[in-house]
């Protein structure tokens, strides 16, 4: 699994590198001053990351033979994992629009029956405690600005 | 001034009752970090760095800056007292610095020592933590001296050897860490370009001007990475608590420890001094030294208290000699300092060797709260440590929401851009796949936080010489600087290839 993982991140690294030179050349050079400008570095470090990814590209297929084991035996949890990382997309999309404490208390709730079944006392009372004391202590007693309920 | 009059300085500050109060704060979420199985010292800094931002935020930056670097390099040292307490109790270690810890820890716990073994841990750690400490205020003068002296073309190159030490440590694959190094660099490069002013990499986006913002990849990388890791894989611990019956260790225990945490104090210190090498590896050294002279090694693995109070006195004492290098030289040597850089940074204080006469305040007053810090730590995990202990038993399915909440609230109230949101939940995904394989990320942050400035000395060290290159070997310091960072690079390569197992930080 990590090799196969190696194999396409080294490629995709490959590419970030590629990518990185050539657009490091488009950089306008500084009219004033020395003779480096700022495009040395950027090209430097796009350089240093097609080497390097050329270097793991090569040592993830000659790793090939010597490693087959160590399959993961637990079984990820896609469906959760997936619930859960979607509420926190539309969470922090809908965070503006819909104001603090309504997104954040609605994103707990689902988050925790995602995680565990049942027991909805304890998760409103939690979701909703966290939420109106953040928003209330950020808001009211240290004078931050979150963003309030929709209008 | 003498160093002593500045010491005295820096306790005034660190008695401000604000202080004491940050740096208790500090202390205690430190614990708790180290007692939780899941949220390490990176994470937790990284979360507590926009808190702290909000909490100062009335004060003057000076002072402002004091406090919260107080609270935060509270959490850093006091997660290391904390993580002994799941590696005794529970056989599953807090933080990686804590590991071998369970060795002997949890043996002593299952002989019902539980409470000796804790109370051991956080007498070593205490005396580690004021041995590191004055190290720290006799080293921290004298080597900031020597550092204001670098050129440009030498800071160009101890940084670059802070990378590699970083790098050449991190990870089972020392291409793997190079790589996540340069992306490092690469997002560093990101935004106008502070020397010459013209926009790299942010096609027309305004967003992107003013670079990316490390505390969000920071927090996205540590605290939601390892969230996402434990929402997706099952977690397995169906150890008991063991439980503590007598807190107070037994003269016999003292004696045969006082040895252990003396030399483990010392040997820790230095290796933190050292960049890459931190606190897991001056845990796991303090294990082997302590094991090689101990006159019945075969005890080891069965409940010696020496086995518990040698690592946890290296680990404190390495994570205060890990200050030396940020606050003198301004570089940072491990994952966790690299955090509390940019948190410096962020209250646009440089650490180096002009922090100790431009802002004498926060670099004084840090020393002399870790001081105080140190022991309310023994004061509190001596009788607390039931409290504490009792954090374990916090319900995951609450905690990893409000984790991510946190994390969400944190960076929000930094940044204000629902850009910077989507940011951290994809540096979240990309820091759970990349941990996950082998791609360490302690050398990305480092990088990204030291990348505008290697950059920035590089050009002014290039200016200087006309864009000759061989300024950088030319200048004997610099090309002492970088043959160590060949060296540090090539010396684990060839020890690997000979088939020799070399002990990785983790933690670094």
């Amino acid at each position: 699994m990590t090799l196969r993982f190696d194999r396409i991140a080294s490629f995709v690294f490959f590419i970030i590198g590629v990518l990185f030179f050539t657009e490091a050349l488009k950089i306008s050079d500084s009219a004033y001053g020395s003779s480096v400008g700022p495009k040395i570095f950027p090209m430097g470090l796009g350089a240093s990351l097609i080497v390097l990814s050329a270097l793991l590209i090569f040592q993830s297929f000659k790793a090939k033979s010597i490693k087959t084991a160590e399959d993961e035996s637990d079984s990820p949890q896609y469906k959760r994992f997936l619930i859960i990382l979607g509420a926190a997309i539309g969470y922090v999309l809908l965070l503006e629009p819909f104001g603090y404490v309504i997104t954040t208390f609605v994103f707990l709730v689902i988050a925790f029956q995602t995680l565990e079944r049942g027991k909805w006392l304890p998760t409103v009372v939690i979701a909703a405690a966290f939420s109106g004391i953040i928003y209330y202590g950020y808001v009211n007693i240290l004078g931050g600005s979150l963003p309030g309920f929709p209008v | 001034m003498g160093t002593l009059d500045y010491l005295l300085n820096g306790f005034l500050v660190a008695f401000q009752w604000h202080n004491i109060l940050f740096a208790l704060l500090g202390v205690v979420i430190g614990t708790a970090v180290g007692v939780l199985p899941g949220i390490g010292p990176m994470s937790g800094v990284a979360l507590l760095i926009p808190i702290t931002a909000t909490l100062t935020s009335g004060l003057p930056v000076e002072m402002a800056a004091t406090s919260s670097i107080i609270l935060l390099a509270g959490v850093y040292y006091g997660a290391m007292y904390g993580g002994s307490t799941t590696s005794i109790l529970l056989n599953t270690p807090g933080e990686s610095s804590s590991v071998v810890t369970t060795l002997d820890g949890y043996q002593m716990a299952r002989q019902g020592r539980a409470g000796a073994a804790l109370a051991i841990a956080a007498i070593g750690s205490f005396v580690a933590g004021i041995v590191s400490l004055i190290g720290l205020v006799l080293l921290a003068q004298p080597l900031s001296k020597i550092a204001i002296d670098f050129g440009p073309a030498d800071y160009f190159s101890l940084m670059l050897l802070g990378l590699a030490a970083v790098s050449g440590l991190a990870g089972k694959s020392v291409t793997k860490a190079l790589i996540m190094t340069v992306v490092g660099l690469m997002l560093g490069t990101i935004g106008i370009d502070a020397v010459s002013g013209i926009a790299r990499f942010t096609y027309d986006s305004p967003i992107l001007f003013s670079g990316i913002e490390f505390l969000t990849i920071a927090v996205g990388l540590f605290a939601l990475g390892e969230v996402f890791k434990t929402i997706f894989e099952k977690e397995t611990h169906d150890e008991p608590v063991a439980k503590i019956t007598r807190i107070l260790p037994t003269k016999s225990d003292l004696k045969q420890s006082a040895g252990p945490i003396g030399r483990s104090s010392i040997l820790g210190f230095f290796l933190g001094v050292l960049p890459g090498a931190g606190a897991t590896l001056a845990s796991f050294f303090s294990y082997i030294s302590e094991k090689k002279l101990s006159k019945n090694p075969d005890s080891f693995g069965k409940g010696n208290i020496a086995g518990v109070a040698g690592p946890e006195s290296a680990n404190n004492a390495a994570s205060g000699g890990a200050m030396i290098p940020l606050l003198t030289l301004g570089i940072p040597g491990s994952g966790t300092t690299a955090i509390l850089m940019g948190a410096f940074i962020m209250y646009n204080i440089q650490p180096g060797p002009l922090l100790f006469e431009e802002h004498p305040q926060v670099a004084w007053g840090l020393i002399a709260s870790m001081f105080l810090g140190n022991l309310m730590l023994l004061i509190l995990n001596m009788p607390m440590v039931r409290i504490f202990a009792k954090i374990i038993e916090t319900p995951k399915k609450y905690l990893l929401p409000l984790i991510i909440a946190i994390s969400v609230f944190g960076v929000y109230a930094v940044q204000y851009t629902t850009f910077d949101l989507l940011l951290l939940i994809g540096c979240g995904v990309f820091g759970y796949l990349l941990a996950k394989h082998d791609y360490p990320l302690a050398p990305l942050v480092l990088a990204l936080v030291l990348g505008p400035m290697i950059e920035n000395n590089m050009r002014r060290a290039l200016t200087i010489s006309n864009g000759d290159f061989s300024i950088f070997i030319t200048n004997p310091l610099s090309l002492t600087f970088l043959v160590i960072t060949l060296l540090w690079l090539v010396i684990p390569l060839i020890l690997r290839m000979r088939g020799k197992n070399v002990i990785i930080s983790e933690e670094a």
